[in-house]
């Protein structure tokens, strides 16, 4: 439902007040436009991203504190409408089925509290129930058996970030003992290299998005424990550059969206004080459109919801006042895993 | 997957009636484009024609991947020669070179051709016809598509779908051609990949697409065999192209192991290897342009871990004795502390004293000497003074036995 990227510019660093806020009414308001925008080629390009810009737009009103603002029976309704037969979900009506978009789909159904209404509307939902098994199924039947990973799709693209999905979705509808989680754990060691991260695949370089997706999936595993916490928590804290912001790899630019890969990842290992939270919460605001809202990547650049919500999650975890609470696991307000999941410690 | 690097305009233009239009046009163009291809898709027209709406299609938009998926279902529902047990060229050349690699569709049709040798002449000339026709026609349309591709990777070298889309037609080649024809548009993949990471020597696509042609190349299906010496000269080269590549030290640890497996390498030859590597990134450390980057640092914990922990996956010299990494450490040591001459605001040295002087006493199971105390609380408060934006880090540090 979102426009992914647009129209808004982050502001220059050196024009911004000492004291810079958190706009929260623009960033608001921003993300409401989003979909009022058909009239721009940008919107119809980009939407092989709706679903996931949806989950990304609607998770950043939920930590800006306004879970309502966008109107929950037609966000049900798109996410509906955007599900196949075989119970994935596309990132649009008429796209094909991903697992990218199935856990933005379920992200955004729990968010929302409808999954009562995906079991009894959902595929396969047969007498009011069966929609959140068939997703689960689905999900399921990505994993390699013999590997343990998981594909993307049908066409057998895998990443490691596609763990963390399978994972991330069926540990929220409570199926996660439909797949092997020891087999993929051991994937995902396989992943581990001598600084301490991961990579896409054994043998890859270690990337700060793919060490994120390989923690949370951990986690959800019950598995942190396998983590060198102080090999990469070093790694991890050497993200940080001068300007405060984070990059995802040695010597490349920092970036909005590594404050959540980063800072997620060193506060599951417990170790976000290794970085310099003030100079990162700057940086963060540096980037943002305070007039018309939204946060790029970096200062100066266009907006776009991706990095507004990272954006936000890391500021989030860094504890910024007026902000609800982030999951550094699933990238939803604590409140709402809390209340799917428990209290994890 | 978002906006990157993408910088604001100077001015924002508001919109003339006359652009508004113009950016309607193209709307309404790019979604007929859309739907006309859903209703092919849908009515199963796999036809060329087809094929090349989805072309114009992700050129205006690599990103669709739906449309990707399209195009796969174009190739193997109906433009390739159908892939039947009876007809495939792969189990014809594997039924001539017999090289021991198996497909699912193979085993049916080796066993017929066994079960007499005049019925298998035949069958195998009637193969070789065949073989001839379909290699063509699938080698055309493969090979017309990674040219169709070539653009748009230069152009997106940051879109996923591309790089899958070009792994998986690869890979139906392998399952469609013959074993030295797939094999030659992996080869050329490799020349390929060499000319990307040139153009961008850090993009973590190029590198690992890389990795996978490479591995493709070695298997046995393709009657590969290991080019761990070819690839560790690759990285060097890249190395002494840019000494901040980190994704070509990567690789270097990750090929190191095996490469010396492969070559079968004594106790001694390990150790000269690994002098060899220590003499490299000592070297690198002190090249002008790069005190004081992180790379190369990573690196040289890297060679310094293999001493530490030198059993495991990435072991250089796993017999090597207790007292012998010791006698190892205590000399890195040393050379570190001469790299501080000249270098004195240089944070990674004073980072891997105060590490390694800590490691060195574990190993030899006792506590800091004062003298070593003394250092190391004199490195840690350089550390703080150089580096304040890890000041968390660097308070979490607890010499040994003093809580």
């Amino acid at each position: 439902m979102s426009l992914v990227s647009g129209p808004g510019v982050a502001g220059n660093t050196s024009s911004l007040p000492n004291e810079i806020q958190l706009a929260i009414s623009a960033h608001v308001s921003y993300i409401q436009s989003l979909d009022t925008r058909r009239d721009e080629l940008e919107y119809w390009l980009t939407e092989h991203l709706r679903m996931n810009g949806l989950y990304w737009g609607l998770t950043s009103l939920h930590l800006l504190g306004r879970p309502d603002a966008l109107p929950r029976h037609e966000t049900i309704a798109f996410v509906l409408s955007c599900q196949k037969d075989s119970g994935g979900f596309g990132a649009a009506s008429g796209h094909d089925a991903h697992l990218l978009s199935t856990v933005s789909a379920v992200q955004i159904l729990v968010m929302v509290d409808a999954i009562d209404e995906l079991d009894s509307k959902g595929k396969g939902s047969e007498g009011g129930k069966g929609g959140v098994e068939l997703v689960g199924n689905y999900i399921a039947a990505l994993q390699d058996r013999m590997t343990g990973t998981f594909r993307g799709d049908e066409f057998g693209e895998e990443d490691t970030r596609f763990i963390y999905a399978g994972f991330n979705a069926l540990s929220l509808l409570h199926l996660l003992h439909l797949v092997d989680v020891p087999l993929a754990v051991l994937f995902i060691e396989s992943c581990a290299n001598f600084d301490g991260g991961y990579g896409v695949a054994p043998g890859a370089e270690s990337h700060s998005g793919q060490i994120f997706t390989c923690l949370a999936a951990l986690t959800i595993a019950g598995r942190i424990d396998m983590v060198n916490k102080d090999k990469l928590g070093r790694w991890l804290s050497e993200r940080q550059v001068e300007a405060g912001g984070l990059n995802g790899r040695p010597e490349k630019l920092e970036d909005v969206c590594y404050s959540w890969w980063v800072a997620a990842s060193l506060t599951m290992i417990g170790k976000l004080h290794w970085i310099d939270g003030d100079k990162l919460a700057k940086f963060i605001l540096s980037c943002q459109d305070t007039e018309n809202g939204g946060i790029a990547d970096r200062a100066g650049d266009m907006v776009d919801v991706f990095h507004t919500v990272f954006g936000l999650a890391g500021l989030s975890l860094l504890g910024w006042e007026g902000l609800e609470p982030v999951d550094p696991v699933y990238c939803m307000p604590k409140k709402i895993t809390e209340r799917v999941l428990g209290t994890r410690v | 997957m978002a906006s990157h690097n993408v910088p604001r305009p100077a001015i924002i233009e508001v919109k003339t009636e006359q652009s508004r239009l113009r950016e309607q046009n193209q709307i309404d163009e790019y979604r007929a484009l859309v739907d006309l291809i859903d209703v092919k898709i849908t009515e199963h027209q796999y036809t060329l024609q087809v094929l090349e709406l989805t072309s114009k299609l992700l050129s205006k938009n690599p990103e669709y991947y739906t449309v990707w998926n399209a195009r796969r279902r174009l190739l193997t529902c109906g433009l390739f020669p159908k892939l039947s047990a009876s007809s495939s060229p792969l189990t014809a050349s594997q039924s001539t070179s017999q090289i021991g690699t198996t497909t699912t569709s193979s085993a049916d049709v080796s066993s017929s051709i066994t079960n007499s040798s005049t019925e298998s002449k035949e069958i195998l000339d009637n193969f070789d016809s065949q073989t001839h026709r379909k290699n063509g026609t699938t080698l055309e349309l493969i090979k017309s598509d990674l040219g169709f591709i070539f653009p748009l990777m230069i152009q997106y070298p940051k879109c996923y779908w591309i790089w899958n889309y070009r792994l998986w037609l690869l890979k139906e080649g392998n399952a469609r051609l013959e074993t030295h024809i797939a094999r030659d548009l992996w080869m050329h993949e490799l020349a390929l990949v060499g000319k990307m990471l040139v153009r961008d020597s850090r993009n973590f696509h190029g590198w690992g697409y890389r990795r996978n042609v490479v591995a493709e190349l070695e298997s046995p299906k393709l009657n590969g065999f290991s080019m761990a010496e070819a690839e560790f000269e690759y990285t060097t080269k890249m190395i002494k192209a840019n000494l901040s590549n980190f994704s070509a030290w990567h690789r270097r640890s990750k090929l190191i192991p095996k490469l010396l497996n492969e070559r079968k390498a004594d106790d001694a030859t390990r150790h000269d290897f690994l002098n060899s590597e220590f003499e490299l990134i000592t070297e690198a450390i002190y090249t002008d342009a790069y005190p004081y980057a992180q790379s190369v640092w990573f690196y040289y914990q890297f060679l310094m871990s293999t001493l530490i922990e030198p059993t495991g996956s990435s072991a250089i010299n796993p017999n090597c004795t207790l007292q012998d990494r010791i006698v190892y450490l205590s000399k890195q040591l040393i050379s570190l502390k001469d790299m501080l001459d000249g270098a004195e605001d240089c944070k990674w040295i004073y980072d891997a004293l105060l590490e390694y002087t800590l490691v060195l006493c574990r190993m030899r199971e006792r506590e800091a000497t004062p003298e070593e105390r003394q250092d190391c609380l004199l490195w840690l408060s350089e550390l703080r003074k150089l580096d304040p934006l890890r000041n968390g880090r660097w308070g979490d540090f607890r010499l040994a036995g003093s809580g």
